[in-house]
């Protein structure tokens, strides 16, 4: 099994009960009192209703989540579609949102636990908030040590949920009665009007099924089990509120269902009091009933809890909010920072909110549609622009009908809300707007798929369109990293020279590193000891590393690093280091010694970026030579070329070697290859021979000659030192290697490997 | 008589498993074990996997500590090996890396902390010890230097 498998451990039905498991805790055990006092016995209908939305966004869900496993959910797909400013606006919405609806279960779960236990009311904290409050703590402290539960346990709390629910409506069947279902004033006391805003205060019921999207790359086979988990979540929970709304309904007159704690009150009624000898039947019901709302509302909030984290991890990989949030706890392993954070949100909102449990419930399902709504746009807008590595394996049905219904009906449920939770959630957006542009833009870095399609496309736009696109994009790429290994004093203002030149031209920036090797027999705490003396040098060497880099005006940053790997050490410093470029001289290749060579193989095989590799210890350039044969790595010879012309304004010469005869095919390959690589002005050289000779001829008449690998792990060959490079070693003129890796795929960048 | 006890040594450090948990951690514990120059050593980190639940952390971010964890462990061992075990029960994932890469003997750090620190957080070492099928090295805790 790979290790991509490996990670994989949620099965079918694992997915489900997460789904079902943070459902359902809401919409039975906390709503039907307050919906039915809204709506009237038709709240079953609203109940319906909310089964319809949430389907039709399930199935939305459900194709992205398939084309894009990633922690994250709605955020990511939004973040990737629409760019960092929607992506900002879902991102804190799905997190406010999730605090919201944590808070609602806490709320819920502190109105069946004051049945219980008798809870004082403390300063101006009602005793069910206080309950919540102490039940917000527990589960805050619970995610923060990260107990887990063991193995099956959600299974087993679903399950036995489930068949509590069943019993119950068993019972209920038999004391259900028509009559008390239609009540004294008929099945609409409020008007049909009532059941949108029934359907507006209840969706909170249905907020669960996005979970296991945030969780999908920990599914196993997601291409199937996330859609069947998603939406079978959906429907069974949709089934199970219309059947047990309904039961509850017929059992207690509307009126008088309790607002606080509904489904113990029914259970009373709806159990006999005694079966033949055995009494108390329904006390005992109530109080099972009692316990499984306590474990039903804790599941959902602890679900929560985890997703919200889940969420500041793909915003922090985003840069979207500081990756500080999602620091993890060295001893617990869990993302500490980021649960605190929630956690003190869901407490102020119990706290502060808590007295009215719609204005929760609401405010939860606003900010939850409004990310619907955005995501169902993301997927259209992943389709119309073609995206090739948008490659869903479960696609809605009936495109474009689906989306578009789903984020109507996502938009046009919020009408259904009272002022206030329109407005907080208003709030919220205008916040995450202001976030994006004050705290985000000049942070994060990709744009989405839409500006993409916009921007490359300006001449069949409107203007504002582009320019609206324009002023929205981020600010945050800064520029390719062109990282330096400097080594000594000798090379080291030859290397940033070329580095300072690139970055110039690409608007870069350039990490000055310095590696000190140190020797095995020493042991790097040794040698941290002696840190003082190495830092002088070191410190010589960086700072000299930085006037020079100044010279060409680009922003520099240095650092030390001790390590016993050598050379290796400059592969992973380049991947920690996300550089772009690594420019290091011929001689740091020599280190390695032979001891490394296996690691080393793999390394130098699998180059982690443009290497770009100095043999020659001065630099003073006038005139470049580049010889080439077309190919990856010769692209990179000429973007260097570029560079130099550009910053320094060194003259370029273009040498491609042919077999004799073949001059002409030669000129036409040159002057085009010339042309495709904006070097038109270069001169043109075309001779006949061998390779290794002209070059080495023609070589000493530059100041400096850029040489493409022509095959992939050149470079590794000769930092391995099997292949002399005798054209390198022979010249007197210093000589750039350059060469490309095969490049990653924007599958695997964007997409991730599923 | 010292030649035996010598071989034993080296065969005791023949190759070393060395259980990592994130990259201060790898730092620290390759640090504590330089000393005794083992003669190999495969590095290992054991993704946390909820068995059924989600886990604490995105995979993502796991395996991100892991690779950090692994660069930690080679600036000291260049030539360590790593192994990414994904598993429920912690201690037991470390006893069948030992067992994949058939080390000669599991070398960690105890990551200290008062009791109830260890009680909350698990305590592998004792499972560790008590459940152990081939030499545990428990390597000293400098806090000095930290």
């Amino acid at each position: 099994m790979s290790d991509e498998e490996l990670a994989k451990d949620l099965g079918l039905v694992s997915a489900m009960t997460i789904g079902i498991g943070t459902m359902i805790g809401a919409g039975i055990f906390v709503l039907p009192g307050v919906a039915a006092n809204a709506a009237g016995p038709i709240v079953v209908v609203s109940f319906v209703v909310g089964g319809v939305i949430a389907m039709v966004n399930a199935l939305s869900i459900s194709e992205l989540g398939t084309a894009m496993p990633k922690a994250g959910g709605g955020y990511y797909y939004i973040n990737k579609s629409l760019g960092p400013m929607f992506g900002s606006i879902a991102g804190m919405g799905d997190w406010m949102g999730l605090a919201f609806a944590s808070a609602f279960y806490c709320i819920g779960f502190g109105q069946y636990l004051a049945v219980f236990v008798g809870l004082p009311a403390i300063a101006f904290l009602s005793p069910i908030q206080l309950g919540a409050l102490l039940a917000g703590l527990v589960f805050v402290g619970v995610n923060y040590i990260g107990a887990k539960e063991t193995g099956g346990v959600q299974t087993v709390i679903v399950f036995i949920l489930l068949s509590i629910l069943t019993v119950f409506a068993i019972a209920g069947f038999f004391s259900f009665d028509y009559a008390t279902l239609a009540g004294e004033d008929g099945l609409t006391p409020f008007g049909v009007g009532a059941i949108l805003p029934g359907t507006a205060l209840v969706f909170v019921s249905f907020l669960g099924y996005a979970k296991i999207a945030t969780v999908a790359e920990e599914l196993k086979n997601p291409g199937r089990n996330l859609p069947i988990a998603i939406i079978g979540s959906v429907g069974i929970v949709t089934v199970v509120y219309t059947i047990l709304v309904t039961t509850m309904l017929g059992v207690i007159p509307w009126p008088e269902l309790s607002q606080d704690a509904p489904v113990a009150q029914a259970a009373e009624v709806a159990f006999p009091s005694s079966i033949g000898p055995i009494g108390g039947i329904a006390a005992a019901a109530a109080a099972v009933m009692t316990v499984g709302a306590l474990l039903a509302t804790a599941s959902s909030a602890n679900a929560s809890i985890l997703a919200s984290a889940r969420i500041n991890f793909a915003m922090g990989r985003d840069k979207i909010v500081t990756n500080w949030l999602n620091e993890i706890h060295p001893n617990f392993a869990t993302p500490y920072r980021s649960i605190l954070v929630t956690g003190g949100l869901i407490i102020v909102f119990i706290a502060f909110l808590g007295r009215d449990i719609e204005v929760l419930a609401k405010a939860a399902s606003v900010l939850h549609l409004i990310v619907y709504a955005l995501m169902n746009a993301a997927l259209i807008v992943f389709r119309e622009a073609d995206t090739p590595e948008y490659d869903p394996d479960f696609t809605v049905p009936l495109y474009p009908i689906t989306p578009i219904l789903g984020a109507v009906l996502s938009l046009g449920l919020v009408a259904f809300m009272d002022g206030i939770e329109i407005a907080l959630s208003a709030a919220f957006v205008i916040a995450a707007v202001v976030w994006y542009f004050v705290y985000a833009r000049d942070k994060t870095e990709q744009q989405g798929v839409l500006s993409d399609y916009i921007r490359n496309r300006d001449k069949e736009f409107p203007d504002q369109v582009v320019e609206a696109a324009d002023a929205v994009a981020p600010t945050g790429n800064k520029g390719p990293t062109i990282m330096v290994a400097v080594a000594n004093p000798r090379t080291e203002s030859a290397l940033i020279t070329l580095a300072g030149a690139v970055a110039k031209h690409k608007d870069g920036r350039v990490l000055a590193t310095h590696i000190v090797n140190v020797p095995d027999q020493t042991s790097l705490a040794t040698a941290a000891e002696h840190k003082a003396e190495l830092d002088a040098s070191s410190e010589k060497l960086l700072s000299d590393a930085k006037a020079d880099a100044e010279a060409f005006d680009v922003p520099i940053e240095t650092r030390t690093i001790l390590s016993h790997r050598g050379v290796a050490e400059v592969f992973d410093a380049a991947r920690s280091n996300d550089a772009d470029t690594v420019v290091m001289g011929y001689g740091s290749t020599r280190f390695a010694g032979g001891r490394a060579e296996g690691t080393l193989e793999e390394l130098t095989h699998d180059l982690p970026c443009d290497f770009l590799v100095l043999d020659g210890q001065s630099l003073e350039i006038s005139d470049v030579l580049v010889p080439t044969a077309g190919g990856p790595s010769s692209d990179l010879s000429a973007e260097v070329a570029r560079a130099l012309r550009d910053t320094i304004g060194a003259d370029v010469s273009l040498l491609h070697v042919v077999a004799s005869g073949e001059e002409e095919a030669g000129r036409t390959f040159l002057s085009e290859w010339a042309e495709g690589h904006q070097l038109g002005s270069a001169e043109l050289r075309i001779e006949s021979g061998d390779v290794e000779t002209v070059i080495g001829e023609l070589g000493s008449e530059y100041s400096l000659v850029i040489i493409g690998a022509t095959e992939r792990g050149l470079l590794s060959r000769i930092i391995r030192g099997s292949l002399a490079f005798d054209t390198i070693e022979r010249l007197e003129t210093p000589v750039l290697l350059t060469e490309r890796p095969s490049s990653r795929s924007l599958r695997e960048r964007v997409f991730g490997s599923r | 008589m010292t030649n035996s006890a010598e071989s034993n040594d080296r065969e005791l450090l023949a190759h070393v498993l060395l259980p990592v948990a994130h990259e201060d951690d790898a730092r620290k514990t390759a640090m504590a074990l330089e000393p005794y120059q083992p003669d190999h050593v495969t590095a290992l980190h054991v993704v946390e996997k909820g068995g059924g639940v989600p886990d604490k952390t995105p995979v993502e971010q796991s395996e991100e500590l892991a690779e950090e964890s692994y660069v930690a462990v080679r600036r000291v061992f260049p030539d360590a090996d790593d192994y990414t075990a994904y598993a429920r029960d912690v201690v037991g994932a470390i006893f069948e890396a030992a067992d994949e890469v058939d080390a000669s003997a599991i070398a960690y750090r105890s990551r200290g902390g008062n009791r109830i620190m260890q009680f909350l957080s698990g305590d592998l070492s004792l499972k560790l010890v008590t459940n152990a099928d081939r030499p545990v090295i428990a390597l000293p805790r400098d806090d000095s230097n930290e």
